[in-house]
């Protein structure tokens, strides 16, 4: 019976646990955290020496309501989305899988020893291989969290984490090494990829076929989630594991297939990203797009429908993040904002599980 | 008990809601209004910074830069965004600064390259400068210093003030710009001290002050007590500071980091470049050029710790310092030996540019290998 | 007679989103006497004693205490106006000692621990209070009987004057509960007021002095034990008659449908928990297992469900061997399953009823044909539960773990009876029901019994085994300590045997 309390003045404030949360209040825990969020921001701003309107105005009218930082936010949006897809299903299981940068950068390695490989090749062959590759590559990497975690019990999460170090390694490893481009003087970058090897863009935008290819993963997730047998199994098994062993479910097997999905996901998200973006392999090609990525499954909660409204969210909120800074803001006071953003987001759920009472203090 | 009340969650939601939709409305009402244009619009140049400004270090050089342009060329006006990754990130940055008018665009990381080509490509009008690469166009220009020079002053500087005649050199990727720097620096040490000897290590970092710590502390641990950098963070002079020992620096004066350890360094300074090139687009004949600046406008040797380097040290790298500005002298001039003891360089010939920019061998005195091949 | 009481609950109100759980309830209490709170689940007993320990705020309503208005903001503003609570589920450190666990939270007992100090002062009230408990002993040691008595103890200790205990005789024997409430009548004989909440109408009957009766939320009645019956006070809890005995036809058949052979299993600590259990469970009848929580009955319906491995022994279902199969497989062979923990294992909270209807069906061709699910039918097959078994629920929508317990039991019996089994393992189904819900679930036990399903029953419930089953094994420390037909079978033999007493012994002593 959780119930915490403090006074203020001649009140006295108390959080009591809610018997239900019910959806309507789900649905509106992000708005009101994020009007939270600007409002102590805003103070902050202000405090500052900044005009918050003139702020906020910087921050989203560029991301949200102008053509260009729309494409922006999208293109942001895209390594996002696919990465937050695939840690959503894995955290649907609860299966901690935080490795989708590992699983990033070693699908960007894969789709990029295909592009490289293959000179010649022309996009219809090329991409898809490239595609197949990196999302194999990506599931591998999660399977050698999976396979321990499903027959060992080990711990999927130090072992995930461990793997990013290694995929980083691995891509520094080969662009400093054997992969290196020897027309880059020296430079840690492989072989430029031949135009047949870049995802092409969306007709007349910079958005590239990445956004189609995660929208339609965000859609088919989400019938395999909410209309399969398999999905099923995955959602009972995420809620109650001792309901599903009780009907019978092969856990086991689930955690190598959910580990396996998770990490083809992160794959797709570093073969588009090095295809479409960046057009060769170098290192650091992520900005941290798998870590990222478990913010937006947390507060998509694992629903795949939300993944992508909270991954152009937090798209717009990076991209507003370097429009505030053009318009003369610290980076430090952008920082700030961004965390307050998301410290509020990730700590709203708690208006879901508590309700405050409060009432005048009383003198006994 | 009549005042015992729940606040509503409801209640909260409304509060929030309407507040958000005030902030909303008023920031669509002044989104709508359209920016006032100046009609003796200034020269809008943008700057990209790859790290955070901080207070010392290779953004921090460029952004002293940047505020004295600010000050001093009452013609421009600057925006500049730090700690971009190069990527979609960078391109977007561009586009906006570009969409605010910037015509002139600086991009200070080699990451950039691919990008800066892609977007010199789109935007034909505006000029495009882009520091360490070596992709030009003909709205984009390169630029870089001859930093190998003052690396081997600094070099010549340690050569003088170590005792168990062990330096220690703390490289960040192992590519031709950062071999160069070691090389220099080696050849400056021996040229003063022929039983000087360079042990490397290689961090595979440009910036991480906790792994540049950590390799400063293997090079102390093996017995050198003087320690050169290659690399963007003071860590390492603070851990010479530390055991007693001495460094000379990077990219900016690290001496208020490390007061005690800090005996010089070879030191950025850009906005006489800078200043070049925004007259030159102000007054119409900017070209697309591979600058490659030499002392002592770009870069050059940090001031000494007075402390720390006596005054004859001082006069005698001076004295070398000028003979570089004048020509007299070239660093890279036969003969040179690599670790092998095979002659790379033939006596009395200058090594080719080409040469240089694209070094992938050791000089004789270095101990350590590179990484990868 | 409001005037004098000890303590006085007046106007009690609290609400809480959707629920009105006390509705102006009067509840008063007299110093020296033994007052049974009675009510179904849901009637409002815990959130008004929750409210009197300080868990809650009335939203309405004052609590006097020996005629002085208080306000508890929290349960140590309770503890310290003497009112003390002992909770269904112990709050005791396992590893500590009776002393250290009896003063642990304690402010008032300073900050270096003083061992002989303590023991003296609760040798002291043991011995005031005719309660043998050990200070030295470690938790684990005792036994449920003795481990409720450090609670009582402790709460002693902290000087309570008021003593509430909640459903304190579930976990007890039929010897312990004698014990237990000879316990309590020596601390009303020295003036506490000793407050049980509960909804077993015998106990009330065998145990209280006065009874005061809720139901939705509201104080219905009160009653001096002198002056009612059992059948007013079912009358009063429920609000209806109860219906007549179940009729049961004797069971004649002998065709065998499960037989265990020397089973021994290891509980999750990989402790031994049952050892060299064998029986044999006939078609159409109701074999309980009755026993003390905790003594290997949990580890039995799983080793019978294929969730629980086997160290030695094997078990046949319809004479075939089954030791080795798995969960799923056993499922299709016809074993139904009530486990005892409904909202962790039965049912999935967080799911709606639709999609928990088809927790053991889903792979079946008529709810999903190929790979996908066909809502359409699920939406069907939950629809027939519901009406079938009368699970109360505006939607099938909704998640289930917004029923209450009495719904969400029917609904998972509805799912396994449905399934046609051949054999259901019932674990504890009634716990936590209210008297209504029990009956239809024990009605419910019954008609599948007369249509010749076996059931494995497992019960802490003397008086329920007795209802339903037409054998009765107990067990204890993962033994069985003697199958009886429940013909056979009276309420102290069977409650000695619980303790661990062969039935040899039993019947020779």
């Amino acid at each position: 019976m959780g119930s915490k309390e403090g006074t203020f003045g001649g009140w006295v404030f108390r959080w009591e646990k809610r018997l239900t949360s019910s959806s309507q209040i789900n649905v509106a825990i992000p708005f009101i955290s994020i009007g939270l969020a600007l409002l102590v921001g805003g103070l902050v701003i202000l405090f500052l020496g900044f005009n918050p309107l003139s702020v906020y105005r910087s921050m989203f009218a560029h991301a949200f309501f102008s053509r260009f930082g729309l494409m922006d936010t999208a293109v942001k949006a895209i390594p996002l989305m696919l990465a937050g897809l695939g840690v959503a299903l894995a955290f649907r299981m609860l299966l901690w899988n935080i490795g989708a940068e590992g699983q990033i950068y070693m699908g960007a390695y894969a789709a990029s020893g295909v592009a490289l490989s293959m000179p010649g090749a022309p996009a219809y062959i090329v991409l898809p291989v490239m595609l197949l590759a990196g999302m194999a590559a990506g599931a591998f990497w999660a399977l050698l969290a999976g396979i321990p975690r499903a027959y060992f019990g080990a711990n999927e999460t130090i072992i995930t984490l461990l793997l990013n170090y290694i995929a980083v390694f691995w891509v520094d490893h080969l662009v400093f090494g054997p992969w290196r481009d020897p027309g880059s003087l020296g430079f840690p970058i492989t072989r430029a990829f031949s135009s047949a090897a870049r995802l092409p863009s969306i007709a007349g935008t910079r958005i590239h076929l990445g956004l189609a290819i995660a929208l339609a993963l965000a859609l088919l997730l989400y019938f395999i989630l909410y209309h399969s047998r398999w999905g099923y199994e995955v959602r009972v098994i995420g809620e109650s594991p001792g309901a599903a062993r009780y009907a019978g479910m092969d856990i086991r097997r689930n955690i190598i297939l959910v580990m396996l999905i998770s990490g083809a996901l992160a794959g797709i998200a570093g073969m588009t990203e090095i295809s479409a973006i960046h057009g060769r392999l170098q290192p650091g090609f992520s900005p941290g797009y798998g870590y990222t990525a478990i913010i937006v499954a947390s507060l998509a909660q694992m629903h795949p429908g939300y993944v992508v409204l909270v991954s152009f969210l937090l798209a717009g909120l990076l991209v507003g993040g370097f429009s505030m800074q053009i318009a003369g803001l610290p980076l430090a006071v952008v920082s700030m904002l961004q965390g307050a953003i998301l410290f509020f987001l990730l700590g709203s759920s708690i208006f879901a599980r508590y309700r405050l009472t409060v009432r005048r203090k009383e003198l006994v | 008990m009549a005042n015992v009340k729940g606040l509503n969650l409801k209640l909260v939601a409304v509060v929030v809601v309407l507040a958000l939709a005030i902030v909303v409305t008023v920031m669509v009402r002044q989104a709508q209004q359209p920016d006032p244009v100046d009609v003796t619009t200034p020269l809008k140049v943008g700057f990209v910074f790859v790290g955070s400004i901080g207070d010392a270090g290779w953004t921090f050089a460029h952004n002293q830069a940047r505020l004295q342009i600010e000050n001093d060329l009452p013609w421009v006006e600057t925006l500049f965004v730090e700690s971009v990754p190069p990527g979609a990130d960078f391109e977007r940055v561009v586009r906006e600064m570009i969409q605010q008018g910037a015509t002139v665009i600086f991009g200070t990381s080699f990451g950039y390259m691919d990008f800066m080509v892609n977007l010199a490509q789109q935007y034909p009008n505006v000029k495009f400068m882009h520091a360490t690469g070596f992709k030009t166009a003909p709205n984009l220009s390169t630029y870089f210093g001859r930093v190998e020079d003052p690396r081997f002053l600094a070099g010549m500087v340690a050569g003088l003030t170590t005792k168990t005649n062990r330096l220690g050199y703390v490289a960040a990727h192992p590519i031709p710009e950062v071999i160069l720097g070691l090389n220099a620096f080696t050849l400056g040490a021996r040229l003063v001290n022929p039983a000087a000897t360079v042990q490397v290590v290689w961090t595979n970092v440009w910036f991480d002050p906790a792994k540049e710590r950590e390799a400063a502390i293997s090079l102390l641990d093996a017995g050198a007590d003087v320690i050169g950098q290659h690399q963007d963070s003071p860590a390492v002079q603070q851990a010479a500071q530390e055991r007693g020992a001495f460094g000379t620096g990077n990219n900016s004066d690290m001496r208020f980091m490390a007061p005690r350890a800090t005996l010089t360094g070879p030191v950025w300074n850009w906005f006489p470049f800078y200043k070049t090139v925004l007259e030159s687009v102000r007054a119409g004949t900017w070209t697309s050029t591979q600058h490659r600046w030499a002392m002592p406008d770009i870069v050059d040797l940090g001031p000494f710790n007075d402390a720390l380097v006596p005054k004859p040290v001082q006069e005698r790298v001076l004295a070398k310092r000028q003979e570089i500005i004048d020509d007299k002298f070239f660093v890279f001039t036969g003969p040179l030996k690599d670790q092998a003891g095979t002659v790379r360089v033939p006596a009395g010939t200058r090594m080719p540019v080409a040469d240089m920019l694209s070094i992938n061998w050791l000089v004789e005195g270095v101990i350590g290998t590179l990484p990868a091949r | 007679m409001s005037a004098g009481a000890t303590l006085a609950m007046r106007k009690i109100t609290k609400r809480f989103p959707g629920v009105l759980a006390n509705d102006r309830v009067d509840f008063y209490a007299q110093h020296g006497e033994i007052h049974a709170l009675l009510g179904e689940n849901g009637a409002g007993k815990s959130t008004l004693m929750n409210i009197l320990t300080g868990l809650y705020w009335p939203d309405e309503g004052e609590i006097s205490i020996r005629g002085e208005v208080v306000n508890f903001r929290a349960p140590r503003d309770a503890v310290l106006q003497g009112v003390g609570m002992v909770h269904q589920h112990f709050r005791l450190v396992r590893s500590f000692t009776v002393a250290e666990n009896i003063t642990l939270g304690m402010r008032q007992e300073g900050f270096w621990w003083r061992p002989q100090v303590v023991e003296q002062k609760i040798a002291t009230l043991a011995a005031t209070y005719g309660m043998a408990v050990e200070p030295k002993a470690k938790i684990w040691q005792l036994s449920v009987g003795e481990q409720q008595r450090v609670e009582i103890m402790k709460m002693l200790y902290r000087g309570a004057q008021i003593l509430i205990l909640d459903e304190p005789t579930a976990v007890l024997t039929p010897q312990e509960v004698k014990e237990l409430f000879r316990n309590l009548r020596q601390l009303a004989e020295s003036g506490k007021t000793v407050i049980f909440i509960t909804h077993k109408l015998h106990e009330v009957m065998a145990y209280a002095d006065r009874i005061t009766v809720l139901r939705n939320g509201r104080s219905v009645a009160v009653r001096e034990k002198a002056e009612t019956s059992i059948k007013e006070l079912a009358h009063l809890m429920v609000g209806r008659e109860l219906s007549p005995e179940i009729s049961k036809p004797p069971n004649t058949n002998q065709q065998e449908i499960l037989r265990l052979e020397g089973v021994c299993a290891l509980n999750d600590r990989g402790l031994p928990s049952l050892r060299n259990v064998s029986l044999t469970v006939t078609k159409g009848e109701i074999i309980a297992f009755a026993g003390v929580a905790g003594n290997g009955q949990r580890e039995l319906a799983e080793v019978v469900t294929g969730l629980r491995p086997i160290t030695t022994g094997r078990f046949w279902l319809h004479g075939q061997d089954v030791t080795s199969c798995s969960a799923r497989q056993l499922i299709d062979a016809g074993v139904g399953h009530i486990p005892e923990d409904r909202k962790g294992m039965g049912l999935v909270p967080n799911m709606a009823i639709m999609e928990n209807a088809i927790l053991k069906s889903y792979r079946d061709r008529s709810v999903c044909p190929g790979y996908w699910l066909d809502h359409k039918a699920i939406r069907q097959r939950a629809e027939q539960l519901v009406t079938a078994f009368g699970v109360k629920t505006a939607t099938l929508d909704s998640p289930v773990r917004l029923m209450s317990g009495g719904n969400l039991q029917k609904l998972l019996l509805a799912r396994e009876v449905s399934a046609g089994p051949d054999l259901i393992i019932a674990v504890y189904p009634v716990r936590g029901l209210d008297v209504a819900a029990t009956e239809y679930i024990h009605q419910l036990l019954v008609e599948q019994r007369n249509q010749g399903t076996s059931i494995l029953l497992v019960s802490e419930d003397l008086d329920e085994i007795f209802k339903l089953a037409d054998r009765v094994a107990v067990i204890f420390e993962g033994q069985i300590m003697g199958i009886l037909p429940i013909k056979q079978a009276n309420l102290d033999e069977v409650g000695l045997m619980m303790a661990g007493a062969r039935a040899s012994e039993v019947a020779l002593g």
